[in-house]
């Protein structure tokens, strides 16, 4: 299993120079400059290009991408053009942030939805799984603005409970998290409950009963851990955009994390900060794959890695 | 790890990581215990401003940061647009030709951390950071008039001739040639006075922990999340600041922001349109109002062969019924433009008077017809934000000009894509807004339509006739001549040319807590709290 990721950690190389590719020649065919982006309603000619020669603008573009390649293969992601500061810091700073939402988010979303799903599968056809099911229709259907509206109305203003905006102490986790939380809950829960009505129709399952094993066992350790590796390969890749950030969460609620420094980097053209972002999202997206691949085993131990 | 359900490690990672992160908001910079004292302002803003360093940018955020940090040679009077000494013991004095300037700095002025003083040799030095070739000022525009400048800022000369620094206190500075708006400029908060030694210390670190003269100290940043100033306990202006701090969260979503601040989270916010009539019709709080410098106008390519018929000009102009506009659209929150220029800069022309077109529908029609332009296709370009009010103003003008036979078509770009394609001359008409830098109408017209600077607003003005007249003004030293000479380019770009159409001049609000006294907002939009206070509620 080890030489399985290792393996697969360094198909991730090529994987991520494409990515820095691609996005270095998306930056440069969409229309944009970064100076006049700077200089705003004072684009005044000389001025821009003295910005243009300061942030390396004015070098031939392949000399542009190797000195990002170079520089980034020694972990230098260079400099944002605005903040100053080094990407790699940036990140640094802003990856906890959005993990805390992501993973709260997850716990939530993990709790509600198996507890939901499994309640729906095992109750099938009963008063519980068309009304739970009904409840993670309507959950998933709403749109995260307006559940977050809904909530900073609620619980923020009226009933005071909890902070509307803002990241200072880890009561401003749980709004977000209950938020972005709830819709996964109920996505989770409808994969758990198909899954698991499958399963439960398998064989094996039916052995088992005739075996007159206890139905919370057959649940539990035959049914439930079968059923789950879809679920887990939904929730690994749901897990993998949660981590690179919720660019409407964190801007509802004025969290400063990944998703809004993505979403400036990109509209402000602050090139060192788009790659940067991006690279980090896609290398972001490969662990959480090989996470998915790698629990398969513990899920199911029929599958083995060579 | 093979046994521990992943569920369980998801919930105890996640707490982990909640108490390091919320703590990771702890801000960097000098200080960051958080203030609990009575005069605290908290305020917010919707765009973190990234930086301090007022030279390296001109957002109004970075601007007002810049008001609250250092100090600038000349400034507003509480509230007015009239120039006072602010670094200056005495308003300075100007020869007869117009070219020399003298300047007396106040004494014995030190920065924040107590002991830096600043001295007129630091005037020198900010005059030069912000020309430097190789720095990163964005604003040299500012100190362009000065003899020697253009020469230094392309790297010919190593020093700026037209700076003489007497002694501590006593500078002078000489132009190229007579400059009128040149003590306007002054104010501007890119002309702050940086101190030399302050800025070397920092070194790379200048744009997040500056140091200055201002009333304000910059306690805490952390980036889009709070931005904590203090009391600058050594300002030279005795009883100044009132409050002990303010604090800014950065919250980029309008509706949350206002949200917080009905909870009473906040003492101060912008009004966004779509509230406008429910906050200042509850009577809980404090609106402040003033006309602001601005013109929301209607901008024609004069290079766009869309444009290149005066009559289809005119007809846009008589079209577009702006008392419409102002009353419908902006809830009476504003006036109708009838010149460019905004009424109250000193040289424009009165509110409720100019050359614009008047509207009349009929004829505007009859004059589409006459240019054989009945069922044109009319393309401007939006920056791409839906809902707001340009993309509301379109679509009025976008019936009104249904209604004379033009079809208007609006394509939406991005910010970065229409910047670069205004300043290339390449947008083929737009609906834009300018906010005046300085209260002077060179600022405006001269911007737009003098051939050396309209390209880049995509005007594409040419006019000799205009240029002259501008040029003219800029360096007349009669303020009856000038606004005699402005008026003159008004009649010409707005009445006969139709270049552009100005639509309104839109006026600015804030909503404050009642217990918050004395926040002055100059008609700039910039918003100073060096006397504001706070009443116990």
């Amino acid at each position: 299993m080890l030489r399985y990721a290792i393996r697969r950690l360094l198909w991730a190389i090529p994987v991520l120079v494409g990515v820095t590719l691609v996005t270095f020649i998306l930056l440069h065919i969409v229309p944009g400059d970064p100076a006049l982006n700077m200089l705003g309603e004072h684009p005044d000619p000389q001025t821009v290009e003295k910005l243009r020669r300061q942030l390396g603008l004015d070098r031939p573009l392949p000399q542009q991408y190797w000195d990002f390649l170079s520089h980034a293969a020694v972990g230098d992601l260079g400099t944002s053009y605005y903040r100053k500061v080094p990407v790699t810091q940036l990140i640094a700073q802003r990856f906890p942030v959005t993990a805390t939402i992501a993973l709260s988010a997850m716990a939530v979303g993990a709790a509600l939805g198996l507890s939901t799903g499994i309640l729906a599968g095992v109750r099938h056809r009963t008063f519980w799984d068309t009304g739970s099911m009904a409840v993670a229709l309507a959950f998933i259907s709403a749109p995260i603005f307006w559940t977050a509206l809904l909530a900073q109305l609620l619980l923020g203003f009226r009933w005071g409970i909890l902070p509307i905006s803002g990241w200072e102490g880890p009561i401003y986790v749980v709004m977000p998290a209950l938020v972005l939380g709830t819709r996964y809950a109920a996505s989770i829960a409808r994969y758990t409950r198909s899954s698991l009505l499958e399963v439960i129709r398998q064989d094996y399952i039916r052995t088992a009963r005739a075996k007159g094993l206890g139905e919370r066992v057959i649940i539990y350790r035959h049914t439930l851990k079968n059923a789950l590796i879809p679920v887990v390969t939904i929730m690994g890749l749901e897990l993998g955009g949660l981590l690179t950030g919720s660019i409407l969460t964190e801007t509802i609620f004025g969290i400063p994390g990944l998703g809004l420094l993505t979403l400036d980097a990109l509209t402000s053209r602050d090139m060192p900060l788009v790659q940067g972002t991006v690279v980090f999202t896609a290398f972001v997206f490969v662990i959480s794959n090989l996470v998915v691949d790698l629990s398969y085993a513990w899920l199911n131990p029929r599958i083995r890695y060579a | 790890m093979k046994r521990l359900p992943w569920l369980t490690f998801t919930v105890l990672t996640a707490a982990l990581l909640m108490f390091t992160a919320c703590g990771g908001g702890s801000p960097s910079g000098t200080g960051s215990e958080t203030t609990t004292a009575d005069q605290v302002l908290h305020d917010w803003l919707t765009t973190d401003p990234k930086t301090f360093d007022v030279q390296g940018d001109t957002t109004i955020a970075v601007y007002e940061m810049g008001r609250n940090l250092f100090s600038t040679l000349l400034r507003y009077k509480k509230g007015s647009l009239e120039l006072e000494p602010e670094l200056l013991a005495k308003m300075p004095e100007i020869s007869p030709d117009g070219l020399t300037y003298s300047f007396e700095l106040k004494d014995g002025i030190v920065a924040s951390d107590g002991t830096t003083r600043l001295t007129a040799h630091d005037v020198l030095f900010t005059i030069k950071r912000m020309l430097d070739p190789g720095g990163n000022g964005a604003s040299p525009w500012l100190f362009e008039p000065i003899k020697g400048a253009k020469d230094f800022m392309e790297g010919k000369a190593q020093d700026i001739p037209g700076v003489i620094v007497q002694d501590d206190t006593h500078f002078q500075i000489i132009l190229e040639a007579p400059y009128a708006p040149f003590l306007q400029y002054l104010a501007v908060p890119a002309a702050s006075i940086y101190i030399e030694s302050l800025v070397t210390a920092a070194g790379e670190n200048w744009a997040t922990q500056p140091v200055g003269t201002g009333p304000f100290y910059l306690d805490s940043y952390a980036p889009d999340q709070k931005i904590v100033l203090k009391k600058n306990p050594h300002y030279f202006e005795a009883g100044l600041p009132k409050l002990d701090a303010v604090e800014i969260r950065i919250i980029p979503d309008e509706a949350t922001g206002l949200l917080d601040f009905e909870k009473g989270t906040f003492d101060i916010t912008s009004i966004p349109d779509t509230d406008f009539d429910r906050i200042t019709a509850s009577g809980k709080y404090t609106i402040l109002k003033n006309d602001a410098l601005n013109t929301y106008f209607f901008l024609l390519n004069m290079d766009n062969p869309q444009f290149a018929d005066i009559r289809v000009r005119q007809a846009i102009a008589m079209a577009i019924d702006k008392e419409k506009i102002v009353q419908t659209l902006l809830g009476g929150r504003g006036s109708v433009a009838h010149a460019f220029v905004t009424p109250g800069i000193p040289g424009a022309l009165p509110a409720g008077q100019g050359p614009a077109l008047p509207y009349d529908p009929e004829k505007a029609k009859a004059l589409v017809e006459e240019a054989g332009a009945s069922g044109k296709t009319i393309t401007i370009w939006q920056i791409g934000k839906a809902g707001d009010s340009a993309s509301n103003t379109n679509l009025a003008i976008q019936e009104m000009l249904r209604g004379i036979g033009l079809e208007l078509k609006v394509e939406i770009r991005d910010r970065s894509a229409y910047f670069e394609a205004r300043a290339k001359g390449e947008i083929p008409g737009y609906q834009g807004n300018w906010w005046a830098d300085f209260p002077d109408p060179d600022n405006y017209l001269w911007t737009f339509f003098h051939s050396s600077s309209s390209q880049r607003y995509s005007s594409n003005y040419q006019n000799p006739e205009v240029d002259a007249l501008l040029e003219a003004a800029l360096v007349s030293s009669d303020p009856k001549e000038r606004a005699r000479l402005y008026q003159q380019v008004e009649d010409i770009v707005v009445g006969e040319d139709v270049a552009v159409v100005p639509l309104y001049h839109l006026q600015q609000f804030r909503a404050l807590q009642p217990n918050v006294k004395d926040v002055v907002m100059y008609q700039t939009g910039l918003v100073d709290y060096r006397w504001t206070y706070k009443e116990s509620r």
